[in-house]
């Protein structure tokens, strides 16, 4: 192996992670841009649409859509997966964050916090304690570039999570309802004033933060090929850093903190010593929040909102 | 408030009376995680122990058997409470823990109350070597496990490199530093990389394609079968050259089926386990009384520790821990791990061979003992 | 009224259902109904009768339920008792306890106020000073890690490596509350977050000094010296604290020290500054508070606590590991000082033994309890949420928020 294609296989690796925790990391900036509410059952519900993914996945492969329709099978998959996913943040934010709406923020962290922990056993109950495989859909097949080797199921990964993010930023940015949204992020008081449904709006982030988590979810299920119960914490460790780092409430600060927690995380394993790969992701947080207190693409003092 | 700190105090009293029972019933605790991350394996020796006594019968002397499940969580703290728990309630003996850091600290309480201790999986060395009288090993230890990757890698495989990797807890890193111990010692075989994981990390191929530039003659996995399983597939992506070798935590029907194609050719170490009509009929059993398709690895040292227990007891004629830990130690048992037979330690002598995946089964292929293939 | 709470009560069902039934009856090969249905059951039960509680409520008046809420009434009762009585109750009962349980309820006690000593800690950082700390765990394991280190490397007893434990914890509260300084709210969580994960790695990676994932073990029990006559003469006689029991009166005497100690900072100067901090920063630095120095001082004190626990859960255990200091030990912690109710002292004192005692009880029921301990732990916040028991403070700006109410309605 080249040393060039050392250094492209890894920085493919580091993009291929990178845009998993993008993913994820933007159900947590939007939910945070919203409600300033660190939504820590988010990894839960990445870890239910992965779970939704096999379920319906299994059951067309058992019908044999896999091989005949294969993108269809893969639409309905991702399709199934975040629109249950949606639902499930929707019941979320109803049942354990809007009442707590104007209450302590460490109320409503420790509510977060309690959904995760019912989420998390709730589905080690139901599915299991131990690894549940997913169907294998892609092979080791890719194409190599100078020695760099890219398979054909990452090509699809990346190119999804990129066809999702950019949609969702049209979504923020060309529709009503993205406006409404930015609006309620910036000024809730004011944006109430003005007529806009802020319940609405709150519902409208609840579904597409975790429907992104979902299909992230699925993602994971598919490329790494098997899904557990407690599988949410790393990533959502990761993907709050990833949040946080490129600025909370940010949409493009998430994707490019998880790039960057990504590249990190990849090219220090890849070049140092690995055991020391997530000390690194910390320190590195802990230095960019001290020397930019509002993250890389944060919006000043977050605080002063009421 | 007060109020509501005498209903907890009546629950707790009712909850710690609640042990006291009928005399002759001997009680046999397990101490394994039942929650969190390990509890299939947990489970699986809590599973073992019961179907241990469901088969062994009636036991002379003693009017029932009861097993009593404590649940360690893989954490000291709780392991001393479950322990204390069942000193309580009158266990004689108890089968546990799973991971070596619970087992350690829950050894102190029972070893001062005279229980005896059979681990169906904790194989750090350190434990027998204390010089606990009633703490008895079923699997072999970390080092005689290394012991048999590093006879292979350097007789059969006849390796000149070799990469580790573990993910830094108490039992892998234990199994890589007695690796690296004995490969030095021997000197045949050059350790060129010693790389890193997160227990509970999805993605490894930044030190896998770290690892497919020095591309060694054998890389070994030093991990669980989460992180196992989809190893082995990123590697196989990567399409790497190298053997790729593991241990018994590995060595589990869920590292096939995640596994898949890419698992063909992992090389595991494992106890030696002979096929006998015993072990044969403890499968269809346990398959049965737990509804299982397949049957987790701690199960079968659970049930064989359950039934030498209780073998142990109907020879020695009563359960007072002195005369059953010589009772234990002075003979040798039946099992369907093999003959138990233990050292002055408390260790057996047991040994791990090689086995290797090929058509989605773990198919035995080397002795290390011997030399020879199987 | 009553339609408004029939048509929530429908909402809410149809939500838990799609909340619960999937996620409990599902699985890729059979689907279980029983199970699923129990749960759900379960929920709408709870659901039901929070609605008859709330109709029957109405039909007492609406103002009665303005008034007095269950938690303020209860808390009003308690305070009629005179404190010096109910606090000697409770110390007699804690002093006897270890007289009439048996050693596993002892262990149990014992757990109970470490947790206890660690809320009330962290009751400083998180309840008084209002900074958010999700890495707690990591000065408890400083402490544990500097007794174990200074017992087995160099033989130093646990009343000399104490104070060396509780100056290393309070030096590294300082190292991650200098950085945090410029942060507010939510950013700080990250930060803590990530600083008790960064301690737990380096204990885990630094096998030389730490032994690693091995963890340590052999760490001698806390020794007391007293004077007796023996062999003729007057000599110093070594008692080593070594039962349960033992353990368990050194932990109380810790946990009151603690608790003293914390109270008379909750009511000096510096207690009533942190508050401000809480409240309003800007506004306090502009009055004079020097918030850095407050805040800093917050997590160094927080952070000497945990160690001294630390300190004393590795000299009972005889055995650290990295493992035991994991994420969910933060939160839990953190639970406690919310759920009792962020800067109440009896608050942390009473979530303390729920959190830590309750689910030890009902660990028969074993992978349920964890269910229900974070369905509990959402619901308990959503009902409550200033905690079991407000603090003073709080419960005073309660009530003159509901006179405000009260005096607009009109």
């Amino acid at each position: 192996m080249t040393s060039t294609g050392f250094i492209l296989q890894q920085l493919v690796n580091a993009l291929f992670l990178g845009s998993i925790y993008a993913l994820i990391a933007l159900g947590y900036t939007m939910v945070y841009g919203i409600i300033e509410l660190i939504n820590f059952a988010h990894g839960e519900l990445f870890t239910a649409g992965a779970f939704i993914g096999l379920i319906v996945l299994s059951a067309l492969q058992s019908v044999g859509w896999v091989d005949s329709h294969f993108i269809l099978t893969m639409v309905i998959v991702f399709a199934m997966a975040m629109a249950y996913v949606a639902v499930l943040g929707v019941a979320l934010e109803h049942v354990a964050y809007r009442p707590l709406r104007d209450a302590s923020r460490l109320a409503a962290i420790l509510s977060a916090l309690g959904m995760s922990i019912f989420l998390s056993n709730g589905m080690m109950l139901s599915q299991g304690v131990s690894d549940r495989a997913y169907p294998s859909i892609f092979g080791a097949e890719g194409i190599t570039v100078m020695g760099a080797k890219i398979t054909n199921g990452q090509i699809f990964i990346i190119l999804l999570a990129v066809a999702l993010m950019v949609a969702l930023q049209l979504f923020v940015h060309r529709t009503r309802l993205g406006k409404a949204m930015r609006a309620t992020a910036q000024n809730r008081t004011m944006s109430r004033m003005l007529g806009i449904n802020i319940d609405q709006t709150i519902r409208i982030t609840f579904i597409i933060g975790p429907a992104l988590g979902a299909a992230a979810g699925v993602m994971v299920g598919l490329y790494y090929g098997a899904v557990r119960f407690d599988m949410g914490f790393i990533f959502m460790i990761k993907a709050f850093a990833a949040a946080i780092l490129g600025g909370i409430g940010s949409i493009p600060g998430a994707m490019i903190g998880g790039l960057i927690i990504g590249g990190v995380e990849v090219l220090w394993a890849a070049f140092l010593p690995s055991a020391w790969k997530d000390v690194t992701t910390f320190t590195l947080l802990i230095l960019v929040l001290y020397f930019k207190p509002s993250g890389l693409w944060g919006q000043g003092d977050v605080e002063v909102r009421v | 408030m007060k109020k509501i700190a005498i209903v907890i105090m009546c629950v707790a009293l009712i909850a710690g009376f609640h042990g006291m029972a009928a005399a002759k019933t001997l009680k046999i605790g397990t101490l394994s995680p039942l929650t969190g991350p390990y509890a299939q394996d947990g489970t699986d020796i809590k599973q073992g122990v019961l179907t241990a006594v469901k088969v062994f019968g009636k036991l002379p002397g003693f009017d029932k058997v009861e097993v009593l499940p404590g649940d360690s969580a893989c954490d000291g703290g709780k392991a001393t409470m479950a322990a204390n728990k069942l000193i309580n309630s009158g266990v004689q003996v108890v089968v546990g823990a799973y991971c070596s850091s619970a087992t350690e600290p829950a050894q102190i309480p029972l070893m001062d109350a005279k229980i005896i201790m059979i681990t169906p999986a904790s194989t750090n060395e350190r434990l027998t070597q204390k010089g606990y009288k009633y703490f008895f090993r079923m699997p072999p230890r970390d080092d005689v496990q290394a012991w048999s990757t590093v006879q292979f890698l350097e007789k059969k495989l006849k390796a000149k490199t070799l990469a580790l990797i573990d993910d830094k807890q108490t039992y892998t890193a234990g199994l890589t530093a007695n690796i690296t111990k004995f490969a030095k010692k021997d000197n045949m075989i050059k350790i060129v990389a010693h790389e890193f994981i997160t227990p509970g990390d999805s993605d490894f191929t930044a030190v896998l394609t770290k690892l497919k530039r020095l591309n060694p003659d054998a890389i070994y996995m030093g991990v669980y079968q989460p992180e196992g399983s989809k190893m082995i597939r990123q590697a196989r992506k990567l399409d790497m050259k190298s053997t790729f070798i593991s241990e018994d935590a590995v060595y589990h029907p869920k590292f096939l089926e995640v596994g898949g194609k890419a698992a063909e050719g992992v090389y595991l170490t494992f106890a030696k386990a002979p096929d006998s009509p015993e072990r044969r009929a403890f499968e269809k059993t346990y398959k049965k009384m737990w509804n299982a398709k397949s049957i987790g690895s701690y199960a079968y040292y659970a049930y064989d520790a359950g039934m030498m227990t209780l073998a142990a007891i109907k020879k020695a004629g009563t359960a007072d821990p002195d005369q059953l830990e010589k009772t234990i130690r002075e003979n040798t048992w039946p099992g369907i791990t093999g003959k138990i037979k233990f050292d002055s330690k408390g260790d057996r002598k047991l040994a791990h061979i090689i086995w290797v995946v090929k058509n989605n089964k773990f198919v035995p292929y080397w002795n290390p003992i011997t030399g020879k293939d199987l | 009224m009553i339609r408004q709470e029939i048509k929530k009560l429908a909402v809410y069902s149809v939500f838990l259902a799609i909340l619960i039934l999937p996620m409990v009856g599902f699985r890729t090969t059979h689907f279980e109904a029983g199970r699923a249905f129990k749960v759900l059951g379960l929920f709408i039960a709870i659901l039901v009768a929070n609605f008859v509680a709330k109709v029957v409520r109405s039909r007492r008046g609406e103002d009665q339920l303005q008034k007095v809420s269950l938690g303020d009434r209860i808390s009003l009762r308690f305070a009629e008792i005179p404190k010096i009585y109910t606090l000697g109750l409770l110390v007699a009962v804690a002093a006897v306890f270890p007289l009439l349980a048996d050693n596993y309820m002892i262990d149990v006690g014992i757990t109970c106020l470490i947790y206890v000593t660690l809320g009330l800690g962290l009751n400083i950082v998180v309840g008084l000073c209002g900074l958010l700390d999700l890495g707690y765990i990591a000065f408890y394991a400083v402490g544990a890690y500097t007794y174990a280190l200074l017992n087995l490397r160099f033989g130093v007893s646990f009343w000399a490596a104490l104070p060396a434990g509780v100056l290393m914890g309070m030096f590294l509260g300082c190292v991650i509350g200098y950085p945090t300084l410029k942060m507010r709210g939510d950013y700080l969580a990250i930060v803590t977050m990530g600083f008790g994960e960064i301690i737990r790695l380096v204990l885990n990676n630094w096998d030389k000094l730490t032994a690693g994932p091995n963890g340590l073990f052999g760490m001698q029990k806390p020794t007391l010296y007293y004077p007796g006559f023996h062999d003729g003469g007057l000599h110093l006689s070594v008692y080593s604290i070594k039962t349960l029991p033992a353990l368990y009166y050194m932990i109380l005497i810790i946990a009151l020290l603690t608790l003293v100690g914390i109270r008379r900072l909750n009511d000096s100067r510096i207690g009533r500054a942190w508050v401000a901090v809480r409240e309003d920063e800007t506004a306090a630095e502009l009055s004079g508070v020097p918030t850095t120095w407050l805040k800093l001082l917050a997590y160094a004190l927080g952070a000497g606590f945990a160690a001294v626990a630390g300190a004393f859960f590795a000299a009972k255990l005889s055995y650290v590991n990295p493992n035991f200091f994991i994420f969910m030990e933060s939160c839990i912690v953190l639970c406690i000082v919310v759920l009792g109710g962020s800067g109440s002292i009896p608050g942390v004192i009473v979530a303390g033994f729920i959190l830590i005692a309750v689910p030890e009880i009902f660990r028969e029921l074993q992978n349920y309890r964890m269910l229900a301990f974070g369905a509990i732990m959402a619901i308990m916040m959503v009902l409550k949420p200033d905690g079991l028991i407000p603090a003073r403070r709080r419960r005073v700006q309660m009530a003159e928020r509901r006179q405000l109410a009260g005096e607009s309605n009109e």
